[in-house]
C-alpha cells in the first residue's frame, strides 16, 4: 500500500505492505538503523520509537497504524551535532557497554523526561522497566536520567 | 596446574613434530602491510597502527568490542605509550590475520577474560616503538641526542623545551628510522591514562544509534534470508512445501541448505511470511530427543557406574571418610542456560564466485573463514570476515553457525544476502552452557572438615567447537577431511588439542586448606550441543563449591565469612577480597528486617572476587537488595570499566539465579523469548557496591568473573533467610 508518514520531521512516502512492522521500514525502507530489533514481541523495547510523541515498541507496530503519524527514532532526537541532553548523560555517565539496547533506552527515557521532568526514582524505575539490557548498565541509566532531571542524589534510601 | 581453554590449540608447540604445523594458520597469505605510503601519506610501522601526515592516528583492535570494552581499554594502552590521549586514535576493527591471533588461543578468538591480559606487552610495546621512531626522526630533523627530546600529546619537543614537531609531519621520517635498541615502556609513575581513564570512547556512538553491528550492514541489492531450523538437534530434512513458499510475494527463492529451509526475498517481513507458510517435514531419525528429567536421569546413573577422572587428589579421601565423625552429602543441579545476546544472531555475506565478503558480529573471524569454506568451493584464503560491533557475546559468537548460514545462502543463489534470526529462534538454536550435576561430599572431624570430595559430572565443551576450530590447525587439510580432523582433534586431546577444562575449570583450583582432596569429573554427553557462557565451568562449580562451604559452615556452626577466612591463611589474595567484601557489605552489622546475607568468594580467569549479597523475599518473589563486591584484577587501566563489568557480571548471574532454565521435552526446547527466557529488569535491580583492590600484579580479565560468586552467594542468603537450601537452579521464592 502507499503511504505517507513523517520521520524525524521528514515527509515519507512509502509503497510497502501495510502489516509491515514500522521497525523495518524505518530501518530498511528508510535507512535510519539506530532502532534496533530484539525481540519482536514488544518485550525488550531495542525498538523503542515515538509515534506522535509516544513510545511505541516498532517492532510490533504494523507501519498502517503510523500513517500519516510524525515518528521520531534516535536518530531524530539530536538537532545536527548538538545532541539531546540524555545523550550526552549517556556519554558522561559511560553508560552503553554493548550498546545495542541504549537507542531504546534513551527513546524511553526521553519521553519519561518531555511529560515528567522532574521524575522521581520510582517515576525513572517504573519509565524504563520496559527495557532490557543483557549487560547490566541499569544504574547508570538511572544516574543519567537524573542527571539530566537535577533529581541526582534524591532518592538513596532507595536499595539501602 | 591445569590448562585452561584459553590454552586451547597452543598445543602442539613441543609436544608433537608433526603438529607444529598448527602454528601455520589459515590466513597467512593475508598479512599486514607495513611502511610509508607516499600518495595517501600513511604509515604503518607495525599491525596495530597507522599515523598519517594530517594527525590521525589509527589503531587496529584485534579484540572485539562487545561490551567488555576493549575498544576503550586497549586503545589505552596504545595511547600511553605513543602519548597521545586516548580520544585522539581512532580504533578500527581488526580483519582476520595472523598478526590479529589471540596468543593464548593460536586463533583470533575474543574470550575468556583474556584481551587486557594478552594485550598489555605487545600493544604497549607497540605504542612505544612508534613513539620512539618519531622521536629519533625529530631528533634527526634537530641534529640532537634524541634521548634529550621528549614526545607528549602528539608532538615531539626538542631538548630546549620551546621547538617542538607534530607527529604527522614526522611520519615520513620515522618511516625511515630503525629501532636502535630494546624500546622501554614508562614506568607506573609516568602512566597518564592507565589507571585514570575515565571516558569509553564508544560511548557517544552508542548514544547517538550510530555504531555499527552486523544486524546494520546493508550492501547494494541485498536480499534477506530466515531460515527453518530443525527444532530437535541433528534432525534432517526429509521434505518441504517449496512451491507455496516460492508463490509467496516477494520471494526471490526457498532452498534447503545444511541447517534447514532457508526463504529469500525482498525484505526481512516478507521472508518472515513466507516462512509462515513453509511447512518442513523432518527426519529424527538421528536427533537429539530427550526430556529434561532424563539429562538428569543420564547423569545420575554415568555418575553411579563411574566415580569418572581424577581430576586432582591430595591425600587419602576415603580414609579420612572412614576417621570422620559427621559426614555431609549433597548433590546439585544446574540447567541448561542460553546466551542470550540482545542482538539476535546475524551475518551478511556476499559469495562473488572465488571470493567471498562476510559482516558479521562475531568472536572469532578467522573461525568464520572456515564456516565459509565449509558451505563453498573456496578455501579460508578466499574469504574476507568484516568484523562490526556486536551486541553482546557472552561465548555465542565464538561458534560460527550465522556465517555458515549467511554464506550458504548467498553461495546458492549468487545474491549478497542478510540472515537474521528471530529471538525465539535464537533462544532455541542456541548452543547451551551444560546442565551439570555435582556430587558433593566432605568429612568432619573435631570441628574441622578433613576431606572434600567433588565430582562433577556432565559434558565438555571441546568436543563441540573442535568442528569449527581443528582445520585450522591443519590448513593443509583438504575440506573434506574437515569433519575427520574434528575427531582427530578429540581422539588426540592433550596432543591435537590441550586438555579440555571447561567442566572442571574453578573446581581443581579448590583454594581452601583442607587435607584430604579428591576432585573427580565423569564424562558424559547427552548429544545437545554445548558452549562457553560468560564464565563457563566456573558458572556451576562456582555455586557447588560456594554453596557446599556455606552448608558445611552451617553445619560445623561456624560464620560462613569466618569458617572461609580461616581456612584462607596461605592464600593472601583471596583473604584480602573476602575480608573487604565483608566491610563493604557491612557483614557483622544487623541486617535490616526480613533480609539475610549470604557471601561466597571465587577466582576466576586469574580475577580475585568476593561478593555478599543482602536478600529477601517480597510479595511472593526473590528480592536481591545489594551486592558488594571485592575485585583483585592486577593492575587497573580503566577503573570505571572494571566496576561497570563487575556490575554486568552480577547482573548476568542475578538473572541466571533467579530465571535462567532452559527445558527440553522430547529434544526440542521450551523456551522462546524473553516472556519465559526473563532477563534481569531494571525494577529487581540491586545496589551494586564495587571496591577494587589497589595492585601492581599484571592486569586480568574481568569480562566474566563477576557472575560465578553472585549465584551461591544469593542461595547462601536465601538460606540464612529461610532456613532452606535450594541445591537447584534456578533459585525459587517458594521451596
Amino acid at each position: 500500500m502507499a503511504l505517507r508518514l513523517t520521520v524525524n520531521g521528514e515527509a515519507c512516502s512509502l509503497e510497502v505492505d501495510g502489516d509491515t512492522p514500522l521497525l523495518w521500514v524505518v530501518r530498511d525502507e528508510l535507512g535510519l538503523k539506530g532502532t534496533k530489533f530484539g525481540c519482536g514481541a514488544g518485550l525488550c523495547g531495542a525498538c523503542t520509537v515515538h509515534l506522535n510523541g509516544q513510545p511505541v515498541r516498532s517492532c510490533s507496530t504494523p507501519v498502517e497504524m503510523a500513517a500519516g503519524a510524525e515518528v521520531t527514532t534516535i536518530e531524530g532526537l539530536s538537532e545536527g551535532d548538538q545532541l539531546h541532553a540524555l545523550q550526552q548523560a549517556w556519554i558522561d555517565h559511560n553508560v552503553p557497554q554493548c550498546g545495542y539496547c541504549q537507542s531504546g533506552q534513551i527513546m524511553s527515557a526521553a519521553h519519561l523526561l518531555a511529560n515528567n521532568p522532574t521524575p522521581s526514582r520510582d517515576d525513572i524505575v517504573a519509565a524504563m522497566t520496559g527495557n532490557l539490557c543483557r549487560c547490566g548498565t541499569y544504574s547508570r541509566i538511572v544516574a543519567a536520567v537524573e542527571s539530566v532531571a537535577g533529581t541526582a542524589g534524591s532518592a538513596e534510601k532507595e536499595g539501602a | 596446574m591445569t590448562l585452561s581453554r584459553r590454552d586451547f590449540l597452543k598445543v602442539g608447540v613441543g609436544t608433537s613434530g608433526g603438529l607444529m604445523l598448527s602454528m601455520n594458520l589459515v590466513g597467512c597469505a593475508a598479512g599486514v602491510k607495513k611502511g610509508y605510503e607516499p600518495e595517501t601519506g600513511e604509515w604503518t610501522p607495525d599491525a596495530w597502527l597507522e599515523l598519517t601526515t594530517d594527525d590521525q592516528i589509527f589503531f587496529t583492535l584485534a579484540r572485539v568490542e562487545m561490551g567488555q570494552g576493549t575498544y576503550t581499554g586497549l586503545t589505552t594502552l596504545v595511547a600511553e605509550e605513543l602519548e597521545v590521549p586516548p580520544e585522539a586514535i581512532t580504533p578500527r576493527f581488526a580483519p582476520a590475520a595472523p598478526e590479529y591471533r589471540n596468543p593464548l588461543y593460536k586463533l583470533q578468538l575474543t574470550g575468556g577474560s583474556t584481551s587486557l591480559a594478552t594485550s598489555w606487552e605487545p600493544l604497549r610495546t607497540a605504542g612505544a616503538s612508534a613513539r620512539t621512531l618519531l622521536v629519533q626522526a625529530a631528533a634527526r630533523v634537530w641534529e640532537v641526542d634524541p634521548a634529550e627530546c621528549t614526545a607528549r600529546d602528539g608532538v615531539v619537543v626538542h631538548p630546549n623545551g620551546s621547538n617542538s614537531i607534530r607527529y604527522g609531519r614526522l611520519v615520513e621520517l620515522a618511516s625511515k628510522e630503525e629501532l636502535r635498541d630494546d624500546v622501554a615502556l614508562k614506568p607506573r609513575s609516568e602512566w597518564k591514562y592507565i589507571g585514570r581513564q575515565r571516558g569509553r570512547l564508544d560511548a557517544r556512538a552508542k548514544a547517538t544509534g550510530t555504531a555499527e553491528y552486523g544486524i546494520d550492514v546493508e550492501l547494494p541489492d541485498m536480499v534477506f534470508s530466515v531460515v527453518t531450523r530443525s527444532p530437535r538437534y541433528g534432525g534432517r530434512v526429509a521434505s518441504f512445501n517449496r512451491r507455496d513458499v516460492q508463490a509467496m510475494p516477494g520471494v526471490i527463492d526457498v532452498i534447503e541448505i545444511e541447517r534447514g529451509v532457508a526463504v529469500v526475498a525482498e525484505s526481512y517481513w516478507k521472508a518472515r511470511k513466507a516462512q509462515n507458510e513453509l511447512t518442513v517435514e523432518w527426519d529424527f531419525s538421528d536427533a537429539f530427543s530427550m526430556s529434561t528429567d532424563q539429562v538428569f536421569d543420564s547423569y545420575r546413573k554415568a555418575a553411579d557406574d563411574d566415580d569418572g577422572r581424577s581430576e586432582r587428589s591430595e591425600g587419602d579421601f576415603e580414609e579420612a571418610a572412614d576417621a570422620a565423625s559427621r559426614a555431609v552429602e549433597v548433590e546439585y543441579e544446574q540447567p541448561y542456560l542460553a546466551h542470550a545476546t540482545l542482538e539476535p544472531m546475524n551475518a551478511t555475506a556476499w559469495y562473488q564466485g572465488g571470493k567471498a565478503e562476510v559482516w558479521a558480529p562475531t568472536q572469532a573471524p578467522d573461525l568464520g573463514q572456515i564456516a565459509v569454506a565449509r558451505v563453498t568451493d573456496l578455501s579460508p584464503d578466499d574469504v574476507v570476515i568484516h568484523t562490526t560491533f556486536l551486541g553482546g557475546g557472552f561465548g555465542r559468537r565464538l561458534t560460527q553457525d550465522f556465517i555458515e548460514e549467511a554464506a550458504e545462502v548467498s553461495y546458492k543463489t549468487g545474491r549478497p544476502v542478510k540472515v537474521i534470526w528471530s529471538r525465539e529462534e535464537d533462544t532455541r538454536h542456541d548452543l547451551y552452557r551444560p546442565a551439570m550435576l555435582h556430587r558433593m561430599k566432605a568429612s568432619i572431624s573435631e570441628g574441622a572438615i578433613t576431606g572434600w570430595h567433588h565430582q562433577i559430572v556432565g559434558p565438555e565443551i571441546l568436543a563441540w567447537y573442535v568442528r569449527n576450530a581443528a582445520p585450522a590447525q591443519f590448513p593443509w587439510a583438504p575440506k573434506f577431511m574437515y569433519d575427520t580432523l574434528g575427531s582427530v582433534g578429540v581422539l588426540f586431546e592433550g596432543l591435537a588439542t590441550p586438555k579440555d577444562v571447561s567442566a572442571i575449570e574453578g573446581a581443581v583450583e579448590y583454594p581452601y586448606a583442607v587435607d584430604n582432596i579428591d576432585i573427580r569429573h565423569t564424562l558424559t554427553d547427552p548429544g545437545l550441543p554445548v558452549t562457553w557462557w560468560r564464565s563457563v565451568g566456573y558458572s556451576h562449580n562456582g555455586f557447588a563449591v560456594e554453596t557446599f562451604m556455606d552448608e558445611l559452615a552451617h553445619e560445623m556452626g561456624k560464620d560462613p565469612y569466618q569458617f572461609r577466612r580461616d581456612l584462607l591463611a596461605d592464600e593472601p589474595r583471596h583473604l584480602e577480597v573476602l575480608d573487604r567484601a565483608a566491610q563493604l557489605a557491612g557483614w557483622n552489622s544487623p541486617v535490616p528486617g526480613g533480609r539475610a546475607r549470604g557471601i561466597a568468594l571465587f577466582k576466576s580467569f586469574g580475577t580475585y572476587i568476593a561478593q555478599v549479597v543482602e536478600a529477601g523475599i517480597e510479595n511472593g518473589a526473590i528480592r536481591v537488595y545489594r551486592v558488594s563486591a571485592a575485585v583483585d584484577c592486577g593492575q587497573v587501566v580503566n577503573p570505571d570499566i572494571v566496576k561497570d563489568q563487575i556490575e554486568s557480571g552480577v547482573l548476568f548471574g542475578l538473572t541466571a539465579a533467579l530465571y535462567g532454565e532452559i527445558t527440553l521435552q522430547q529434544g526440542e526446547v521450551q523456551q522462546s523469548n524473553f516472556h519465559d527466557y526473563p532477563l534481569m529488569r531494571q525494577y529487581e535491580r540491586p545496589e551494586v557496591q564495587v571496591d577494587i583492590v589497589d595492585s601492581e600484579e599484571n592486569p586480568t580479565g574481568v569480562g566474566e568473573p563477576g557472575v560465578p560468586p553472585v549465584i551461591p552467594a544469593l542461595g547462601n542468603a536465601l538460606f540464612a533467610l529461610t532456613g532452606q537450601r535450594q541445591r537447584r537452579l534456578p533459585l525459587k521464592a517458594d521451596v
